[in-house]
């Protein structure tokens, strides 16, 4: 115990010296080991073993009945050429991942804004936007499919007092369908407003106060203030919004319940491995599927940490240099 | 703490040793075991469960385990891992292709046809006798039938003048437009009968359809026949033409879009809310277990007088002109079981299973509290009394015509699935070429079905 007291009179290092020995604490590799368990148990079991077993049913036709027959690049032959779902969620899982993660950082970043201007009640405010992110997936998507009802639905009867003779069906209509998964992302904003309201609370009043004293406009101390120091969190919302747009799976599955989705218009990439896993009994593709989505998220990311160098700006330096 | 540790380990190691003992003296004693997962619970358990008693007790040395409350999907991934039940229960015909071609449930040809065999035809109605039947390989017996048959508001059609339910789809279009009415803002009010995917159809409208046209879900040659047969096109134009007179006007997209506003806010399914029960439509399809519910509303018992707010009647399927031999007939599947493979005991399985198929006194206890016809012609399994509204259901349970899909190995109901779609796309007018529609939909069914062959 002693042996690994600080000493609390001894003077502060100087730069570069070299720090003394340490001793190490004298604890049993078995305990250590033990500590770990738990998480190893979890990733070798749960994690490293289904991916190395779905790796290998990628190149296998498997059923669930049969044992996995050999089928080499079959399974991703298929994927490109033969099957035309793969290519309507794709499809779709790009036109939500391109349309909603612009539009949630916009309108998080407007409303983290908006947030930090009220003078009093600040907290009830942040608490009730807040909120809707709380909601669970499954009910927040039964609400909006119940207020977007063209027949008995509150927006449709509010939009017909206000003139539009004929709204539109929302998610009963393919062309609207992905717009109101859109406005339910917006409306659970709340998760992501968060991170972006820290930003901008980190940005020094002193700098705003210099603008304005130069003359500057609300506009230019937006454009060359706040927008350059909140790029570390776009950049981070940017890089979750990708991974998450790309395995994007309740939301739009309930509503595709909830309606006759006869087009796929809410028919996603995540959809499609499930429908292939769990009704098709296709488990060889599915797995194909889920690898080629890996590799597709992957080259995703890959290609955002590689530019942001050029456009993202890290005041203390980047951690990805 | 120690102790209590140790104290507990003592306990479970001696129940683990007592319970190899046990298996290990039951083997000794030369039973022969098998075991049943069904996913029955509650009452239906307590019935199915007595008649494994019955089994039992008619065959000495025979003990059968039985377990509820399992699904098959279940059932399926314990058979995939070497370690299902002998004999498991699908709750629904729909998935017959995929268990026999995947090889989940044994081919009974050559028990069926052996000393201890069964005649099927002549002992199940010819429903269950084609529909537990895949690529000539009978992999599966019947157990109680579900019935979907067609329903109708006597009340509102004899105010309209029809004294009957309609037999033909053209009787069928003349009464729904007599009594369809619309709203002021040209809104449908009440709706005579709805063909439309997704209108409390259990995702089956587009089944119910090719009944009443006598369309074939494959060819002699086991490809499918969206293309090949024209009466898939026939039904799909019916559809259309219906809904551009009855609800447009005549103008197809005008009667879509009024449709699609009408079925959005039909009322729930589960209740007095129904759209049949309150009379906003007057006439539709749907299934044998929904009509104790249109007799009692909430109460969902087979009373012998019906209490709730709608009259109704139930018949067979209005037919097309050229199918009015089916009239009468409906759409019927049911509950099926099969041996599992790897089953140790297939033997013992067959004995278990068929008295199973077999017990007149399950298929009528069975069918008195639950409505669900039995597929055993005999008249015993019948239940001794029952209400006079729901003989129509036995009659279309037991019409020659009467039948669910042919089926092939396409996995999870994937031609319903696929015929459903393009039944909602088409009726939306999304489809502009039904021609090649049918023809791109044939092509993914028998290039499914030569994936999984």
């Amino acid at each position: 115990m002693s042996q690994t007291r600080v000493n609390a009179s001894a003077p502060f290092k100087k730069k570069g010296a070299l720090a003394p020995p340490r001793k190490s604490l004298k604890v049993p590799r078995l305990f250590i080991f033990l500590c770990l368990s738990p998480w190893l148990f979890g990733i070798i079991f749960f994690t490293a073993y289904p991916m190395v077993t779905s790796f290998y049913q990628s190149f296998t036709k498997f059923n669930l009945i049969d044992s996995p027959e050999w089928v080499g690049l079959e399974n991703f032959n298929r994927m490109f050429f033969e099957d035309d779902d793969f290519w309507i969620s794709l499809k779709n899982t790009i036109w939500i991942s391109a349309v909603s993660i612009p539009l949630r950082i916009c309108f998080a970043i407007f409303t983290a804004w908006v947030l930090t201007k009220p003078k009093r009640g600040k907290n009830l405010y942040r608490t009730i936007f807040f909120l809707p992110s709380m909601v669970p997936a499954v009910a927040g998507t039964m609400v909006f499919t119940y207020i977007f009802n063209p027949a008995y639905g509150p927006i449709n009867k509010i939009l017909e007092k206000i003139g539009i003779d004929e709204p539109p069906f929302w998610f009963l209509d393919p062309k609207w369908s992905k717009w109101g998964l859109i406005l339910l992302g917006l409306w659970g904003i709340g998760d992501t407003m968060i991170i972006f309201l820290a930003g901008l609370l980190d940005v020094p009043k002193s700098l705003y106060e210099a603008a304005e004293l130069e003359g500057a406009t609300g506009w230019q101390s937006f454009r060359y203030i706040t927008l350059p120091l909140m790029t570390p969190v776009i950049f981070f919302s940017t890089v979750t919004g990708v991974i998450g747009s790309f395995q994007y799976f309740t939301q739009a599955f309930v509503a595709a319940g909830q309606v006759n989705d006869y087009s796929h218009s809410m028919y996603f990439y995540a959809t499609h491995i499930y429908h292939s896993a769990f009704k098709a009994y296709e488990m060889g593709y599915a797995s194909a599927l889920a690898w080629f989505l890996l590799v597709i998220t992957l080259l995703c990311t890959l290609v955002i940490l590689k530019t942001q160098k050029r456009w993202v700006h890290y005041p203390n330096g980047s951690l990805f240099k | 703490m120690k102790k209590r540790l140790l104290a507990s380990f003592a306990i479970f190691a001696l129940a683990a040793g007592s319970m190899v003992a046990a298996s290990t003296t039951a083997t000794a004693a030369g039973t022969r075991t098998v075991t049943v997962w069904s996913p029955y619970k509650g009452g239906n358990l307590e019935l199915w469960n007595a008649a494994i008693k019955r089994i039992e007790a008619a065959n000495p040395g025979l003990k059968v385990t039985s377990v509820g409350s399992i699904d098959m999907a279940k059932s399926l991934a314990a058979i995939n891992a070497g370690n299902g039940p002998d004999i498991s229960v699908s709750n629904g015909a729909g998935n017959l292709g995929w268990f026999c071609g995947s090889g989940a449930w044994q081919n009974l040809n050559t028990l069926i046809a052996g000393k201890n065999g069964l005649n099927v035809k002549s002992t199940f109605s010819a429903a269950a006798v084609n529909s537990t039947i895949s690529n000539n390989v009978r992999c599966a017996l019947p157990l109680n039938s579900e019935v979907f048959a067609f329903f109708w508001n006597k009340d509102l059609l004899a105010k309209a003048g029809f004294k009957a339910a309609p037999k033909t789809t053209t009787e069928l279009l003349e009464a729904s437009k007599a009594l369809t009415t619309f709203n002021a803002d040209g809104s449908i009010k009440t709706a005579g009968f709805v063909p439309w995917a997704g209108y409390y159809g259990f995702d089956m409208d587009s089944m119910w359809l090719g009944q009443m046209f006598g369309a074939k879900w494959y060819a002699g040659d086991r490809s499918s026949a969206f293309a090949s047969d024209p009466k898939w096109a026939k039904a799909f134009a019916w559809q259309k033409d219906f809904i551009a007179k009855v609800y447009g006007g005549g103008n197809f997209d005008k009667g879509s879009k009024a449709l699609t506003k009408f079925v959005a806010s039909r009322g729930g399914e589960w209740g007095t809310d129904h759209d049949f029960m309150t009379g906003r439509v007057a006439m539709k399809w749907d299934a044998n277990w929904m009509a104790p519910m249109f007799c009692t509303g909430d109460d969902w018992s087979m009373a012998d007088k019906c209490t709730a707010k709608v009259n109704f009647g139930i018949a067979g399927f209005p037919t097309s002109p050229d199918n009015t031999s089916a009239f009468g007939s409906g759409v019927v599947g049911e509950a099926q079981m099969g041996i599992s493979k790897g089953s140790k005991n297939v033997k013992d399985a067959w004995i278990v299973m068929k008295g199973l198929a077999t017990d007149t006194k399950l298929a009528s206890a069975w069918d008195a509290a639950n409505g669900a016809p039995s597929t055993l012609l005999s008249k015993d399994a019948r239940p001794a009394k029952y209400p006079d509204w729901y003989q129509p259901i036995y009659d279309v349970a037991a019409n020659p015509k009467s039948a669910y899909h042919a089926m092939k190995n396409t996995g999870e109901h994937q031609e319903e699935a696929l015929l459903q779609n393009l039944m909602a796309s088409w009726q939306a007018g999304d489809t502009p070429n039904l021609k090649s529609a049918l023809a791109d939909l044939a092509q993914k069914v028998n290039q499914i079905i030569s994936r999984n062959s």
